[in-house]
């Protein structure tokens, strides 16, 4: 480990490029995203601060931006999740509006990203581009739009349109709604008439000193990879495995290629959660403890009554997978994005018998599922670094968009710990390239 | 729910039939991109200058945006967007303007207006409303909000480890609204605001639009307009404060310009000295507090809570009709 090397020096080129016209950088940069309700933030803690609390919010991105981070990521839910007909109580729940709050910070931090998940189906894309402008110049060209596409009848109940829009025309129409807002963004005039609405409107903001905001968004299927590959600026699925990410890349590269667009003009930042401590020991002990703190006994049989679809608190979290058939009742799960599931019978036999050949209880297996769902790295401090390093050699991934397992503190030890290790080896920025986000992504103007 | 608990204003009439509030002054920024890089200065400039609240009017730049963006940057100033209440997502509008008053410990407010060009419907794919139909809407988009607003109990976090429970469905309601042109099922996405419900105002101008239902019988008080386009002089000004029953008098048409904090600071010092204006605020106080108006408490109704799919003490029919 030296500090004298140049950038280029110390990770060299990618020996075995993934695709010909992929040419790896060896720099990565993070995103901190408070997701805001999900099983990862623990709140049991007392250091667990207050979920919605400006102080939380400006405590975490303040670190961030000490540590350069690329981008501060908001999540979005537009319906409290339920679970067998009532509000989910055992997550963190409850969040302020991405964007109310991101231009709040917009007026406290100075150059890191500020990006507000914002869905395509339940908003008006004027209403929602002359926002995300907004944003974009409060903060000095630093805004990002994170876009999803939920649909559903049942968040559909909060919305003048209800239920519109079928499952497999979300991107359709997705992409016809950035349409609408890069016009709007560009200053031009907007005739649209799609099969769901018509609009007719004037661009009447100034472009912001990075053009656009930059557009993130997260399709990991195939269609959700050829929407990123021809609309988005950054991809962050997640991948756990080296492997996993390189053939990821690869894919993105091919569309993005194939859609016209130059093989590095879509950044990929997958989601990360990151467990650190100064050994190996004791960061193997340190993930066993936020597990626990993560899934607790309730959660865990939440997790099952979720795809058994029936009520499951007969049964002991120390004990074995449930031996009885799941109902397949959509009305009785729990609702909302990431919990929407197929093949229930297939499915819970499956885990019964993966949990029984491990001798795993329901709460271990409730636990150890929940690790697997996101892409983890844990480990010492050198380990993880070196671990990211070799990501960067190759031109796996372009950075790390990290979810932190506590608020306000989580970003911490990433910050103190790793990022200082990550510059020593040359992967990571000691400075902000620029002023906007664009910049400090290394995207060209917008 | 009882009425007075969503129409707070009325509650406090008599309080203020006593005469112990005088209206707050509020400066009207325009949002217009060229203020962009003053935004900060000015925010904080008014309020140094002894202003009690600003209002945002659309000038390009989203007004809530912009309310958000000065939050941080002021202690005491009151933050009241002037955002359409009509061609807009109910829920959307709802929920930006309790987080405005989350970020700003309570200082957030709305300046409720309808609008009337037809740009407005144009771009969201909606016909133009007529007067009448646009007064009503502004009503329901009105009272969908506070029930929004009302929709989790200030103690509903419990973070009750031995349970295992972070939040409580039995204090969270839904809305259950179904307005003519829209229904939402709620309850809110975030946690009740620091004000609970946050003061409604209706300017002056913008009466013919909202309708007299959301001005006189809904809003939380009227906003009396005063042009100083042609100059701001006190004596004209008091002029205009005598006996008018308002909560804020908001200068409007102010050349921000030219000299604005040395004419808004000796404006508020001769119209507090004539005691026709509000003390400045204390930092921590609410802009109901400032206002004049009675804290908004949770009015609790068993039949919207949010556990009833799971509750016994309810009959079929009633959970029927509330799936």
């Amino acid at each position: 480990m030296t500090t004298t090397q140049s950038p280029s020096l110390a990770t060299g080129p990618a020996e075995h490029p993934i695709h010909p016209e992929h040419t790896p950088t060896g720099q990565l940069a993070f995103g901190a995203f408070f997701q805001g309700v999900n099983s990862s933030t623990i709140w049991r803690l007392p250091e667990s601060g207050d979920q919605v609390a400006w102080e939380s919010f400006e405590a975490l991105v303040r670190t961030a931006e000490r540590g350069r981070f690329a981008a501060f990521f908001l999540g979005e839910g537009l319906r409290l999740r339920e679970h067998r007909e009532v509000p989910f109580e055992l997550d963190v729940a409850g969040r302020p509006d991405a964007q109310t709050l991101l231009a709040a910070l917009a007026g406290v931090t100075e150059r890191i990203g500020l990006v507000a998940t914002q869905n395509t189906t339940y908003n008006d894309p004027v209403d929602l581009a002359r926002r995300l402008q907004t944003l974009d110049l409060l903060s000095g060209g630093r805004a990002g739009w994170n876009i999803v596409t939920t649909d559903n009848a049942w968040t559909g109940e909060n919305f003048r349109r209800g239920g519109y829009l079928d499952h497999e025309d979300r991107y359709v129409h997705a992409e016809a709604f950035v349409e609408v807002a890069e016009q709007y963004w560009r200053g031009e005039q907007i005739t649209h008439d799609g099969a769901h609405y018509s609009v007719r409107a004037q661009g009447d903001l100034p472009r912001s000193a990075q053009g656009r905001p930059v557009l993130f968004q997260a399709g990991a299927s195939p269609a959700g990879q050829d929407f990123a590959a021809r609309t988005s600026d950054v991809i962050f699925s997640p991948h756990g495995t080296l492997e996993a990410a390189v053939e990821f890349r690869r894919s993105i590269v091919e569309r993005t290629v194939a859609a016209g667009r130059d093989a590095g003009s879509v950044k990929i930042l997958p989601g990360a959660e990151i467990i650190l401590a100064p050994t190996e020991a004791e960061a193997e002990e340190k993930v066993r403890w936020v597990r626990d703190l993560q899934i607790g006994p309730e959660q865990a049989i939440a997790l099952l009554e979720q795809y058994w679809g029936r009520d499951l608190s007969a049964f002991d979290p120390d004990g074995p997978l449930p031996d009885v058939a799941p109902e397949v009742v959509e009305s009785g799960v729990t609702r909302g994005a990431g919990f929407q599931f197929a093949k229930a019978e297939e499915l819970t036999r499956a885990w019964r018998e993966e949990a029984a050949e491990k001798g795993q209880s329901i709460l271990e297996f409730a636990r150890a599922r929940s690790g697997a769902r996101r892409g983890t790295f844990t480990g010492s401090y050198d380990q993880v670094a070196e671990r990211l390093v070799e990501f960067a050699r190759l031109g796996a991934i372009d950075g790390l968009n990290i979810t932190p397992w506590l608020i306000p503190s989580g970003l911490d030890d990433i910050v103190d710990e790793l990022i200082p290790r990550l510059q020593e080896r040359g992967v990571y920025p000691t400075e902000y390239a620029g002023a906007t986000l664009r910049e400090n992504l290394g995207l060209p103007p917008g | 729910m009882t009425d007075t608990a969503l129409h707070p204003g009325a509650e406090t009439a008599a309080a203020r039939e006593a005469g112990s509030n005088l209206p707050v002054l509020a400066v009207d920024l325009v949002a217009d991109p060229s203020l962009l890089s003053r935004l900060a200065e000015l925010g904080r400039g008014l309020e140094e200058a002894g202003v009690g609240a600003v209002t945002i009017s659309d000038g390009g730049l989203h007004p809530i945006h912009v309310a958000s963006f000065l939050a941080p940057l002021t202690r005491t100033l009151g933050l009241l967007p002037r955002t359409d209440a009509i061609y807009v997502e109910p829920f959307h509008l709802a929920t930006q303007l309790m987080s405005l008053d989350h970020l700003s410990h309570g200082r957030a407010g709305w300046l409720l207006t309808a609008e009337t060009d037809p740009a407005a419907p144009a771009a969201v794919g909606r016909e133009v409303l007529g007067l009448e139909a646009t007064a009503r809407e502004a009503a329901d988009v009105l009272e969908a909000a506070r029930l929004v607003w009302d929709s989790w109990a200030p103690d509903a976090v419990v973070k009750d480890t031995s349970r295992g429970v972070y939040v409580d469905a039995a204090r969270l309601q839904y809305t259950d609204v179904e307005a003519s042109t829209f229904s939402l099922r709620g309850p809110s996405i975030t946690p009740r605001s620091p004000q609970g419900l946050l003061p409604v105002l209706v300017a002056d101008t913008d009466r013919p639009a909202v309708g007299e239902r959301v001005a006189t019988e809904l809003a939380d008080g009227r906003v009396l307009d005063v042009d100083v386009s042609a100059g701001a002089h006190p004596d004209q000004i008091a002029e205009t404060l005598e006996g008018a029953d308002a909560r804020l008098v908001r200068l409007v048409g102010l050349d921000l310009e030219a000299d604005p904090l040395g004419t808004v600071t000796a404006l508020v010092a001769a119209l507090r000295e004539r005691e026709l204006i509000a003390s400045a605020a204390d930092e921590g106080q609410s802009l109901r507090e400032q206002l004049g108006l009675a804290i908004a408490e949770h009015a609790p109704d068993p039949e919207r809570r949010t556990d009833r799919a799971r509750r016994t003490d309810l009959t079929d029919q009633t959970r029927e009709e509330s799936a």
